[in-house]
C-alpha cells in the first residue's frame, strides 16, 4: 500500500512561508529595480499578490497548527504568546524607524530598495502578529463552544479567505467595495467577540496579568496600524502590500476582541473572588463526598470539612468537638484560637440562646444549625453545627466571627451541605469498617468450627459384635456436644457422651477440655464411677463457676456381654431389650460434673452393670434431642424417642440413627431452626 | 422470654420467674440473685409455677450460688416447678443440692 509520509505541517508551512516571503521580496525588489532604472521588468503585480496570498495562508496554517498543538497550555500562556509577538513586531517596526531617524538625510536613507526591504520586513511581522492573535482569539472564542459559535467562526474564516483574494479586484485601493468588505468583516468579528466564556475561569491574579497582556496587544496593534497608515501615505513607488483587506480586517478584529476582553476582564475583577470561592466550594464538596478508603482516617475528612466551612463563611476562629465511644468530648482541629480563649468562648456559647437549645441525646439533630450573637469582647457571632452520623450526634463544629451577624443564609446553607456530606462520608467509612470486621469474625468462627468438628471422632472403635454410629449437629457455628470411644484392650470399649452447659463458643471451649480429660483418664482404664469422680476433680479446676458438664460413661465388655455405666447429670440412656421387645431408660442417680467441686461429689455418683444380648440397642443422646420443640412449643420428649426406637429396632445402627433424626426433623418442622445441639450415638449388638 | 418479679414479704423474698430461662437471659436471673444476696436477704423463695423451661445456662446460675448460700447461711427454696422443669433439675442432680418443693406452703416450712 502506498503510504503518506508523516508530514509535519508546522515545519513545512513555516518553511514555505519563509520561502514565499523571500520570493515576494525578490519579485518586488526586482520590479522596483526595474522601475527605478526605467526598465520594464515585465513582472506583473499579480505575481506579488499570489505570493502574498500564499504567504498569508502559510502563516495561518503555521499558527493554527502550533496553537492546536499547545492545547494544554492555559489562557494566560496563550495571551502572552500574542502579546510577545506584538512586542517583537512593534520593536522591529520601532527599530526600523530609529534606524531611519539615525540615517537622517543621508543617501542611504532615501534608497528605495532598502526602504522596500524594510517595508517587507514590517509587513511580515505585522502579518505574523495579526494572524497569531487571530488564531489565539479563535481558541478563546471557541472555549466551551456551541455549534452556533463554531459555524459563525467558520463563516468568518471563509470571509477572511475571500478577503485575501480581494486584492485582485481592486489592487489595494480604498474604494467603496473595499470599505464595504472591511465593514462586513469587522462587524462579523465584533459579533464573534462577545464570546468571552474563558474570563471567569481566571483567578484574580491571572486576570490582572491578562489585562496587562491585552493592553500590550492593543498598543502593539494600534502602533502597527498607525505605521501601516503612514506607509500607505508614502507608498507610491512600490507595490502596496499592507492596505490589504485581509490585514485591515484582522487589525479590526484583533483590536476589537482585545478591547472587549480587556473591559470584561476589568469589570470581572471585583466578582472574581466570589467565583473563585464557589469553585473552591465545589472542589471541597467533591473531596468531602469521596468516601474514605479503609485504613485511612476519618480525621482527614473532618479536616477538609473544617477548612471548607471556614473558607465558606470567612470564619475567624473555629474548632471541632468530637464525642468518643465513652461519651467523652475531645477537641480536635482547633483553628486560630488557643485553649484558654476557646474555653471561655465555649462557656459563653453554652449559656447563650439558641446554642443552649442543643442536646446530644435527641436523634433529630440532623440538618440543624445554630446561628446567633455572642456577648464576647472579640467574637460577635457564632455558628454551631452538630455532626450526625447514623442518627447519633457524634460531635459539633463551632465557627466564630468577629463581626456581628457574620453568617448569612448562603453561608449557613453551604456549611450545612458540607457537614451533611462529610457525615455521610464518615458514616460510609464506619459501615465499611464494621463490615470488614464482621467478615473477619465470620472467618474466625469458621476456623473455630473446623477445629471443633475435628474434635468429634471421625471413626468410632468397635469390633465385629456390635455396630456403632454417631451423629452431631450444632445450633450455632460451634457447639458443646461431645461423644467419643476408646478401645481398652481386648473386648473392652469405653464410650462417652457429654453436653457442656451454655451454648456457642464458651461451650465449645469447655467441650475441648472434656475431650482432654477423657483421653487422659481413659488411659488408666477406670471404672465408670471412678472416671466421673476423677473427671469432676479435674474439671472443677477448669470450668467457670456457673458452668458444668453432663456426661454418661460406658465400659462395654463384648466377651462377657455386659456393660458398666455411670451417669453425671446427663439425660438417661435408652436401652432396647430385644427379648422383651421394649426399650427403657436406664435409671441411675448421678450429678453433673462441676456442680459439687469437692470430695463430697463421690456421694452423688453411682455405677451399675447390665448384661445384654444379641439385638439389644443402646441409644446415647444429648438433651437437645428430647427438648427439641415443634411450632406448638411441645417437646419431642422421651416417650416419642422410645417409640421411634421400638418402631425401627430391626434396622442397622446407621439406618436407625438416620430414622431417629428424620423423625425428629419431621416433628419440629422445617420452619423452626434448631436452638440446641443434637447428638446421638446408636450402638447395636449383633453377635 | 423471661420476666422476673421480686416480692418482699415479712420473713422472706420471693423471686417469681415467668417464662423461659435460656442462655440469652440467664444473666438477668443471675443479676436478681446477686441483688438479693447483696441486700442481705436470708430467705429466698423461687416461685417456679410459671417457669416454662430452663436451659443448662439457667441451671448454671442456681448451681453457681450453692456454695455461697451455704457460706452466708442463706436458704433458697424452689417451689411449684412443673414436671418437665423439675425433671431437668433432677436429671442433673440439683434436686439433691437445692431444696425443691411442690408448693409454697411446703417451701415456707423450710425457712
Amino acid at each position: 500500500m502506498f503510504k503518506l509520509p508523516n508530514l509535519n505541517i508546522g515545519k513545512i508551512s513555516l518553511l514555505v512561508a519563509i520561502m514565499t516571503w523571500l520570493s515576494l521580496l525578490f519579485v518586488d525588489i526586482t520590479r522596483l529595480f526595474g522601475t527605478v532604472n526605467q526598465m520594464e521588468s515585465g513582472i506583473a503585480p499579480e505575481i506579488s499578490y499570489i505570493l502574498q496570498v500564499l504567504f498569508f495562508i502559510m502563516v495561518y496554517l503555521f499558527y493554527n497548527y502550533s496553537i492546536n498543538n499547545s492545547e494544554k497550555s492555559n489562557f494566560l500562556d496563550l495571551i502572552w504568546r500574542g502579546a510577545s509577538t506584538g512586542i517583537v513586531a512593534t520593536s522591529v517596526s520601532i527599530f526600523i524607524s530609529i534606524f531611519y531617524y539615525l540615517l537622517g538625510d543621508s543617501r542611504l536613507a532615501s534608497d528605495p530598495i532598502l526602504r522596500n526591504f524594510f517595508y517587507h520586513v514590517d509587513f511580515a511581522f505585522i502579518t505574523l502578529f495579526l494572524v497569531s492573535c487571530t488564531l489565539l482569539w479563535k481558541h478563546l472564542i471557541l472555549y466551551q463552544r456551541t455549534k452556533r459559535v463554531v459555524n459563525q467562526w467558520q463563516g468568518f474564516e471563509i470571509g477572511l479567505l475571500i478577503s485575501m483574494f480581494f486584492v485582485f479586484f481592486n489592487q489595494n485601493t480604498l474604494d467603496y467595495s473595499f470599505l464595504f468588505g472591511l465593514s462586513v468583516l469587522i462587524i462579523f468579528g465584533a459579533a464573534l467577540s462577545v464570546n468571552l466564556k474563558w474570563i471567569p475561569y481566571l483567578t484574580f491574579k491571572e486576570k490582572w496579568k491578562s489585562i496587562l497582556f491585552l493592553v500590550i496587544i492593543q498598543i502593539s496593534s494600534a502602533y502597527l496600524f498607525v505605521q501601516v497608515l503612514s506607509y500607505s501615505g508614502s507608498i507610491t513607488p512600490y507595490l502596496n502590500l499592507t492596505d490589504n483587506l485581509f490585514l485591515l480586517s484582522l487589525f479590526g478584529f484583533v483590536f476589537i476582541y482585545s478591547i472587549f476582553s480587556f473591559l470584561v476582564t476589568l469589570f470581572n475583577l471585583p466578582t472574581s473572588s466570589v467565583f473563585e470561592q464557589k469553585l473552591v466550594e465545589a472542589i471541597n464538596f467533591q473531596r468531602l463526598s469521596q468516601s474514605i478508603k479503609p485504613g485511612e482516617n476519618e480525621n482527614q475528612v473532618l479536616d477538609i470539612l473544617m477548612d471548607s466551612c471556614m473558607s465558606a463563611a470567612y470564619v475567624d476562629a473555629a474548632w471541632l468537638e468530637l464525642k468518643d465511644t465513652e461519651g467523652n468530648k475531645n477537641i480536635i482541629h482547633q483553628r486560630f484560637i488557643n485553649n484558654k480563649e476557646r474555653k471561655i468562648v465555649q462557656e459563653i456559647i453554652q449559656d447563650t440562646k439558641p446554642f443552649s437549645d442543643f442536646t446530644w441525646e435527641i436523634n433529630t439533630n440532623d440538618n440543624k444549625t445554630y446561628v446567633g450573637k455572642l456577648q464576647d469582647f472579640k467574637y460577635k457571632s457564632a455558628m454551631v453545627i452538630p455532626l450526625v452520623v447514623n442518627k447519633d450526634t457524634v460531635g459539633r463544629i463551632f465557627l466564630l466571627k468577629e463581626v456581628k451577624d457574620g453568617f448569612n443564609k448562603e453561608m449557613t446553607n453551604i456549611i450545612s451541605t458540607f457537614v451533611g456530606q462529610a457525615c455521610i462520608s464518615v458514616e460510609n467509612y464506619r459501615l465499611l469498617n464494621e463490615a470488614i470486621k464482621n467478615e473477619r469474625y465470620k472467618e474466625e468462627l469458621q476456623i473455630a468450627q473446623r477445629v471443633q468438628r475435628s474434635l468429634l471422632p471421625s471413626m468410632l472403635h468397635k469390633d465385629s459384635t456390635f455396630q456403632i454410629h454417631g451423629f452431631s449437629e450444632a445450633a450455632d457455628e460451634v457447639g458443646g456436644d461431645y461423644y467419643e470411644t476408646q478401645a481398652l484392650g481386648d473386648n473392652q470399649f469405653a464410650i462417652i457422651i457429654g453436653d457442656v452447659s451454655g451454648k456457642g463458643t464458651s461451650a465449645a471451649f469447655n467441650m475441648s477440655q472434656m475431650k482432654g480429660v477423657f483421653h487422659s483418664l481413659v488411659q488408666l482404664n477406670p471404672s465408670p464411677r471412678d472416671f466421673l469422680i476423677k473427671a469432676n476433680a479435674a474439671l472443677s479446676h477448669c470450668l467457670e463457676k456457673n458452668h458444668f458438664i453432663t456426661t454418661s460413661y460406658f465400659v462395654l465388655n463384648t466377651k462377657t456381654k455386659t456393660f458398666k455405666y455411670s451417669r453425671a447429670g446427663h439425660c438417661p440412656t435408652l436401652f432396647f431389650n430385644a427379648e422383651k421387645n421394649n426399650s427403657e431408660y436406664l435409671s441411675i442417680d448421678g450429678m453433673g460434673l462441676g456442680i459439687v467441686r469437692n470430695k463430697l461429689y463421690e456421694k452423688y455418683v453411682q455405677e451399675k452393670e447390665v448384661g445384654y444380648s444379641i439385638g439389644d440397642i443402646l441409644i446415647l443422646f444429648t438433651d437437645g434431642i428430647v427438648e427439641a420443640k415443634n411450632d406448638q412449643n411441645e417437646e419431642f420428649g422421651y416417650e416419642r424417642l422410645k417409640k421411634t426406637v421400638n418402631k425401627y429396632k430391626d434396622l442397622n445402627a446407621d439406618q436407625l440413627q438416620q430414622k431417629i433424626i428424620e423423625e425428629l426433623y419431621d416433628y419440629i418442622g422445617k420452619s423452626t431452626l434448631p436452638d440446641d445441639d443434637y447428638s446421638l450415638l446408636v450402638i447395636k449388638f449383633i453377635q | 422470654m423471661l420476666k422476673i418479679e421480686t416480692t418482699k414479704e415479712s420473713n422472706h423474698v420471693t423471686l417469681h420467674l415467668i417464662g423461659e430461662v435460656d442462655a440469652s437471659n440467664s444473666v438477668e436471673l443471675d443479676e436478681s440473685i446477686i441483688a438479693l444476696m447483696e441486700s442481705g436477704e436470708k430467705n429466698i423463695l423461687v416461685d417456679g409455677t410459671e417457669l416454662q423451661y430452663i436451659s443448662s445456662a439457667g441451671l448454671g446460675v442456681f448451681m453457681s450460688y450453692i456454695e455461697d448460700f451455704q457460706e452466708k447461711n442463706i436458704s433458697l427454696v424452689i417451689y411449684g416447678l412443673n414436671e418437665r422443669v423439675y425433671q431437668v433439675f433432677r436429671i442433673l442432680g440439683l434436686d439433691q443440692l437445692i431444696i425443691i418443693k411442690s408448693n409454697k406452703e411446703d417451701a415456707l416450712q423450710e425457712i
